[in-house]
């Protein structure tokens, strides 16, 4: 940990600061003092007897940009908190390499096979209501479309939830997605750029529903104790994010990075990510509050990384051109 | 002496000529209609405006490319002659290059001013002051600092009778004794008389 | 290198490296095929109207507010009033926008008459959102320098007009409206631009894809698609557009940001009884209106039970934003004073080409879009320094270059009365600088002092470049209150950002009030040089 840079260092007399043995490079949530990230450094520290400092950006997608332009003058041993969305493009830059993990002990359901990324956490893009307000919750995305409940979600091109719902419009309606996009746009409050403005002009009853994961109502009952908040399930199917992590290409200490991600899928670490990151843990036995027996285990659905880095473009233009 | 000579400036499509001695130690009153060019004049020899042509020099030394601050000149100016955020004493402290040896010579300015009848408004800001006791503060440094030519735009103009006399007895006085050559530009008759050694209508 | 000549290397080489970081990576050029894309239009179209339609609006209902504040002198509270139009003009938009959905959201308090009216239509979302939040913080500005612009009618024209028994339309045709009319298309613009480069209101009341101005379709392309050659394409279209037109403007004149002086007893003509009741109530229901969004932010307050981490974590992000917001403004203030001095020289010599050319290059980051600013130098840096040893100095220096607009802005009028009043007696004087200074200093205190508070508030609501050279060691108060929304703590954040309101509150009444104390002191000094700035203002201007 680098606690070091003082206000000194502001000034212009910079301290020496002797760099750490593992650089991780994730998102904000991640490592502020309700995230997994304080709790995760601990005890790694203390099983490898090192030294391992977070770099936050603002999210996945700023992580990814942030290793591309610094190419081999990287800090990054790890990249945390891509998801399956960005795989792809991370890859195609040649910015990773193969981590060499075994990955048998991930949930099957996850069919995961990458050999650059490590899955820690994943969630189903839901629809969360406030059962207080709706009694009878849409049961599949045409019934919501059709509606005219008051909806609000984010922008696809500054959010990843954006960008599931996007997916989860392509994954229902295929060529018909132009005119359900209309449909929806009539009964649309806002579209946010990202997640948590949506969510909090949700829960100040901005509208019946907004688009969320399927974990959030854990959080109410567990921070909260709120039991009104629930995902509503569609059956359809829903779209997955899975949040992945990978060793940079110009990793100085792989073998470290190695035993990191090794940690990230343990139960030790497993077991904390839950309830700070709040979504669902890539392995079986877990232990979790009972709340998430509760939450809805929906089908899953979508499309192969390949395709969405495929034809994400199209989409978005699409997406564009009809939503208003 | 100060040479004036085949002095041209063209000023918004009018060209004014100016050719003019001076005395060292002599006090010249100068004249003429209003739109002359007198203000002109005083603005040229200080340095506030460059001649198209001719010379102005002191003493033999050419002046035409010194600046402002490198002339030997103390210029009394219409208005705006005083600091209006700063007091009076304040203002009457500048404009004297002081060194470890030599000081503002602070005496004479409280001695000037009493004489003036300013000396109790020392410490007030000038916009306090009325239109007189500011032109006769700035009168007083005018002709303390130690400069050899004193350039005076109507000095007396907003003084009483009674002042206007002894603010142009003082005039006189002070530059007679510290050898100052002295440019006034003036339009009444009676202070050509008081203090100026000659006069020179321009036209 | 003088001074000067150094703090113009300053302005121009942050944004030349942060050009050159984009272009240079990847050696990627312009994208022209995005000129043939009709979203390319609708997005410029979409800028321009709502830029327009603000700008309009924000100038249109100032004029009459500025009015009844002019021809009633005596109204309650008026010099409150004054600061607090300020307030709203400098309040981080991240409270504006709390405030305004607090009030006009869905679940708002004014909600359910306004459905009443509009037969259940009313969304804040989209083209009315963004208008209401966009004259909402820059009316109050335009209610402040229209009025200080009618106090500088001289008391002459009244009584001449008086004498003359003007009707009411001819006396504000040949009175009033000279003065307002350079100043009210001054303002049109300068409102103009504010609103072309919106961005942060339009992400969050924009409410879709329909409404996207240019700066935040560069966030887009920049952040997401890691687009350059379209972000620059966007980028030169901003720059072109809004510099065009504000350069062309500024070539008429320049806004004076004046300080309200202490309220003088000038004669103005009566209004009848009538036309006075109107004016109070408009006066009243101006309060009101900037009020609102403000405390409707206390419900919300009231609901958080701040724990003690908290409190710690909030005061620590206080203190750091403080800091940070100190250093930046006195930075600006220093550097904005030694970008004015070639422009001081070149308006002495009336050098106007000169003076213009100066002015534009020491003002040109209010039109450069300040996400190409960030991003550019970003890319620049972060494979040449450590960015996290480093980027809480470039945090300071881009939010200095981008406030020192303002600091010029406001100094230069004054400064250039100094020179106007008083440069040649200073020369006949042969002071040397530090004296020069010494007058100097006392006669612009109370602007720079004011501005100093101004260009503090300003810097202190920043959160676009924090979130790009940020790190969590530094934490500012606006980035924690996101860091609380951003994790369900909707309650923290609301207090959060009341303390950051109360902040910025504090600071600008702060040191406008030791102005007001200042000029309360020497009533009558005050009067001379407002009264000697009236017919000198006049020729000032280039």
């Amino acid at each position: 940990m680098r606690k070091t840079l003082s206000l000194i260092a502001a000034c212009g007399i910079v301290n020496s600061v002797n760099a750490a043995d593992l650089t991780v490079y994730t998102y904000d949530s991640f490592v502020s003092e309700w995230g997994p990230g304080p709790q995760l450094e601990a005890t790694f520290e203390a099983h490898c007897q090192c030294d391992i400092e977070f770099i936050a950006v603002d999210d996945g997608i700023s992580i990814l940009n942030r290793v591309r332009i610094e190419q081999d003058k990287t800090k990054a041993d790890i990249l945390l908190g891509l998801d399956d969305s960005l795989t792809e493009i991370t890859r195609k830059e040649g910015l990773i390499q193969p981590h060499g993990i075994k990955l048998d002990t991930l949930k099957t359901d996850l069919n995961w096979h990458d050999p650059n990324f490590i899955p820690y956490d994943y969630g189903f893009f839901s629809f969360v209501y406030n059962s207080d307000k709706v009694s009878e919750p849409a049961v599949s995305l045409k019934e919501l479309i059709d509606s005219d409940a008051s909806v609000i979600y984010q922008d696809p091109r500054t959010s990843t939830p954006g960008q599931g719902l996007m997916l989860w419009v392509k994954a229902v309606y295929g060529n018909q997605a132009p005119a359900a996009w209309k449909q929806l746009a009539t009964h649309t409050v806002t579209v946010t750029k990202g997640w948590w403005e949506a969510y909090s002009m949700f829960l100040e009853g901005d509208a019946d529903y907004v688009l969320s994961y399927n974990t959030s109502p854990a959080y109410h009952v567990i921070i909260q104790d709120k039991p009104q908040y629930k995902a509503a399930l569609f059956n359809e199917g829903h779209i997955a994010q899975i949040e992945v992590a990978a060793i940079s290409k110009y990793s100085k200490n792989p073998d470290l990075a190695k035993q990191f991600l090794q940690f990230l899928i343990s139960p030790e670490a497993q077991s904390v990510i839950p309830t700070t990151n709040w979504m669902l843990p890539v392995i079986n036995n877990i232990e979790l509050p009972a709340v998430f027996d509760t939450l809805i285990a929906p089908k899953r659905i979508g499309f192969t990384p390949k395709e969405i880095a495929k034809k994400r473009k199209k989409w978005l233009r699409e997406w564009r051109s009809t939503a208003n | 002496m100060l040479n004036i000579q085949d002095l041209l400036l063209e000023l918004d499509g009018w060209p004014l000529r100016y050719d003019l001695q001076v005395q060292a130690g002599e006090i010249v009153a100068i004249q003429g209609i209003s739109g002359v060019g007198k203000t002109t004049l005083l603005n040229l020899i200080a340095g506030y405006l460059t001649p198209d042509s001719g010379t102005i020099a002191w003493n033999q030394h050419v002046l035409n490319d010194l600046s402002v601050e490198q002339r030997p000149v103390s210029m009394l100016f219409q208005d705006h002659n005083l600091f209006e955020h700063i007091s009076v004493l304040e203002n009457l402290c500048l404009g004297f290059k002081t060194t470890a040896s030599i000081q503002v010579p602070i005496q004479s300015i409280k001695n000037a001013a009493a004489y003036l009848g300013v000396d109790e408004h020392l410490n007030k800001k000038p916009a306090t002051l009325s239109g007189g006791q500011r032109q006769r503060i700035a009168l007083i440094r005018t002709l303390l600092r130690p400069e050899a030519i004193v350039l005076l735009d109507e000095p007396f103009a907003e003084l009483d009778p009674v002042t206007r006399e002894k603010a142009a007895l003082w005039t006189r006085d002070q530059a007679k004794t510290a050898g100052k050559t002295v440019l006034l530009v003036t339009h009444q008759e009676e202070d050509v008389a008081r203090v100026a050694d000659r006069k020179v209508i321009l036209t | 290198m003088r001074l000067h000549w150094l703090a113009y290397s300053f302005v121009l080489g942050l944004t030349v490296l942060s050009f050159y970081g984009l272009i240079s990576f990847g050696n990627e050029s312009l994208d022209t095929s995005l000129l043939q894309d009709s979203y390319f239009y609708s997005i410029l179209g979409f800028t321009l109207k709502q830029a327009l339609i603000s700008a309009v609006l924000s100038v249109g209902l100032a004029i009459p507010i500025a009015r009844a504040l002019y021809f009633l002198p005596h109204l309650p509270y008026k010099k409150l009033f004054l600061a607090f139009c300020l307030l709203c003009f400098v309040t981080p938009t991240l409270i504006v926008i709390t405030g305004l959905v607090a009030l006009l959201g869905r679940s708002g308090f004014l909600t359910p008459w306004l459905n009443t009216l509009s037969d259940n239509h009313w969304n804040i979302y989209g083209m009315s959102g963004i208008l209401i939040a966009h004259v909402f913080m820059n009316m109050p500005l335009a209610v402040r320098i229209i009025y200080l612009e009618l106090q500088s009618i001289p008391e002459t024209s009244w009584k001449l007009a008086s004498q003359l028994k003007l009707n009411k339309a001819d006396c504000f045709r040949i009175v009033e409206w000279p003065t307002l009319r350079n100043t009210s298309i001054l303002l049109l613009c300068f409102i103009f631009v504010l609103c072309f480069n919106s961005f942060a209101v339009v992400l969050a009341l924009g409410g879709g894809p329909q409404s996207t101005t240019l700066e935040v379709a560069i966030y887009q392309a920049l952040k997401y698609d890691f687009n350059i050659p379209e972000a620059l394409t966007l980028a030169w279209t901003q720059l072109i557009v809004a510099g065009g037109l504000y350069w062309l403007i500024s070539r008429f004149g320049s806004l004076s940001w004046k300080n309200v002086d202490s309220s003088r007893n000038v004669w103005r003509p009566k209004k009848g009884t009538i036309s006075i009741q109107a004016s109070k109530v408009m006066y009243g229901l101006a309060w009101i209106i900037l009020l609102l969004p403000f405390v409707s932010l206390i419900p919300g307050l009231l609901d958080s039970k701040l724990s003690r981490p908290d409190i710690q974590a909030i005061s620590r992000a206080a203190a750091v934003s403080i800091g940070l917001a100190i250093i930046a403004a006195t930075l600006a203030m220093s550097i904005a004073y030694a970008l004015l001095h070639p422009i001081r020289q070149a308006a002495m010599g009336a050098k106007l080409k000169r003076l213009w050319l100066l002015e534009s290059v020491a003002t040109h980051t209010l039109i450069s879009p300040a996400m190409v600013l960030s991003v550019g130098l970003y890319i620049f840096l972060l494979p040449r320094i450590d960015i996290e040893q480093w980027g809480i100095v470039f945090v300071i220096l881009l939010n200095t270059a981008l406030v020192i607009p303002f600091a010029v802005k406001k100094l230069k009028p004054r400064l250039l009365q100094f020179d106007q009043q008083y440069n040649r007696l200073a020369r006949s004087l042969k002071l040397n600088r530090r004296t020069l200074w010494r007058i100097e200093w006392p006669f612009i205190k109370e602007i720079y002092l004011a501005t100093f508070g101004l260009v503090l508030v300003l810097a202190l609501g920043d959160v676009a470049i924090f979130s790009i050279f940020g790190t969590t060691e530094w934490t500012t108060l606006p980035w924690l209150i996101y860091g609380y929304a951003s994790s369900y703590r909707i309650a923290e954040a609301s207090a959060a950002s009341f303390i950051l309101l109360i902040l910025c509150a504090l600071f600008l009444f702060l040191l406008e009030k030791l102005v007001h104390k200042k000029l309360a002191l020497r009533p009558l000094m005050n009067q001379k040089l407002t009264d000697e700035k009236q017919h000198k203002e006049g020729d000032t201007h280039a």
